[in-house]
């Protein structure tokens, strides 16, 4: 019987549905009496509107849009079923691609859109990380400026580097002591760096900083991490 | 003992090691009863962190247990879960005791579902801290190796040393500390004896009485 709650999540999640129903299925070939985590493993996928236009997200399950205001524009963290084919369209104005995804266990990708002089854009960003620390913040830069050589996100008024060396439509992580820091995303020039505006670090918490150009100059969309939960 | 834990509220829950009989719902919970502290106690076969914290169903049963009285046992699958909220709300504790880690380990997978198990563990923690509650999260034990549960040393010691940074602010109590690698026999690679949950809630009960003396105490 699945609840009620996941049946909305059912509505708005891309592949939730694909998900469910493969943990289902597993968990009742396998008939274990105490389930051990996800049967098949877990990986999450999330996308992220950086356009200056509504995106729109359509799977064989469901169709999202997601908007462009700061709060929304990053969705959370969906578990997916690992090994297996995601597919489904991306769609801005017009414009339209695919999505062809197959994720590793424990990977967590971002599907940024983006829009520019060449239209609609995916940048796919992937990771598995090992950072899970309940005593610290993950910070991740997420370089989507293919101008910006050499990302880097500085703290303070002195612009200590925290993480640096970013090429574009690449990820730099660290974790930091959870505490209550101005940060900025920087690309060449720390004097010139962006605040990425995430208030006071929470412990255990992770944070992703987008850096991306935009017609009026470098943006930086910065939010703490969600993960929707798994339920099987 | 120091009788720290006397007077205090103290909730306990936790997987299918709570519930049968005399399993922790009846070890550990005399134990701290015999120190004074008030206990209620409960458990959820099959559950993960998660399971406290999102309704939904309970796959094998569950279980719970005040003060004095004895277990109420309920085998039927189906059942809806307790809350972590619901159960702080409820009995408000100075003092929640997680024991979980078995239904989260991932045995017989190739690999360590580590994010996912962070999650569950953090939304779990979350919840308590929120409420500014301490709490202790206790390691799964050893059990034994070459069972239908795939459960083997090496995963458990990954599972520990993984919960230990994982689970903060609760503090970390691990089990396989308690004893070496196959000491406490099981009856099924995952469950101990009688004699080994006696065993396991001793060593609990005494690392909460020290822990105790952290603790803040509610006026």
């Amino acid at each position: 019987m699945i609840s009620a709650a996941v049946l909305h999540r059912l509505a708005v999640g891309l592949v939730v549905a694909v998900a469910l129903a493969a943990v289902a299925a597993a968990v009742a070939a396998e008939g274990r009496l105490y389930p051990s985590g996800p049967p098949n493993g877990v990986a999450y996928l999330r996308f992220v509107n950086l356009a200056s236009q509504e995106a729109t997200i359509v799977s064989p399950a469901a169709k999202i849009a997601i908007p462009v205001d700061d709060a929304h524009r990053i969705r959370e963290f969906d578990p997916v079923p690992p090994n297996s084919k995601l597919t489904g369209t991306v769609q801005l104005g017009s414009a339209s691609t695919t999505i062809d995804l197959t994720l590793k266990p424990n990977e967590f990708v971002t599907v940024a859109v983006s829009s520019g002089t060449d239209g609609l854009t995916l940048t796919v960003f992937r990771e598995v990380p090992s950072d899970f620390n309940a005593l610290k913040s993950s910070l991740g830069l997420f370089n989507l400026d293919r101008n910006c050589a050499d990302a880097e996100l500085v703290a303070g008024d002195s612009h200590q580097a925290v993480v640096t060396g970013v090429a574009p439509g690449a990820i730099g992580r660290r974790m930091v002591n959870p505490v209550k820091v101005e940060l900025a995303a920087a690309c060449g020039d720390p004097t010139k760096a962006v605040p990425a505006k995430l208030g006071a670090l929470v412990a255990g918490d992770r944070y992703s900083i987008f850096v991306l150009a935009s017609a009026t100059g470098r943006q930086v969309v910065a939010q703490r991490d969600e993960q929707a939960p798994l339920r099987p | 003992m120091n009788a720290l834990l006397a007077g205090l509220a103290v909730l306990i829950i936790g997987d299918s090691h709570m519930v049968t009989r005399d399993y922790l719902i009846t070890t550990l919970h005399d134990d701290l009863v015999a120190q004074g502290a008030n206990v209620d106690s409960y458990g959820m076969c099959g559950a993960n962190a998660g399971d406290w914290v999102y309704p939904t169903t309970v796959s094998c049963g569950r279980a719970e247990r005040h003060a004095k009285a004895g277990p109420v046992i309920d085998r039927k699958a189906g059942a809806p879960t307790y809350t972590i909220d619901a159960l702080i709300a409820k009995h408000h504790p100075n003092l929640v005791v997680i024991e979980m880690g078995d239904t989260m380990a991932g045995y017989g997978q190739r690999d360590f579902p580590r994010a996912w198990i962070y999650q569950q563990v953090h939304a779990l923690t979350g919840r308590i801290a929120a409420q500014n509650i301490p709490c202790a999260w206790v390691g799964p034990p050893w059990g034994n190796e070459g069972s239908s549960y795939h459960k083997t040393f090496a995963r458990v010691k990954e599972m520990s040393e993984f919960l230990a940074s994982a689970v903060a602010p609760c503090s970390f109590i691990d089990s396989t500390e308690f004893a070496k690698q196959g000491e406490w026999p099981t009856i099924d690679g995952q469950h101990l004896t009688s004699a080994g949950y006696r065993a396991w809630g001793k060593d609990i009960a005494v690392s909460l009485d020290k822990l105790a003396s952290q603790l803040p105490r509610r006026q």
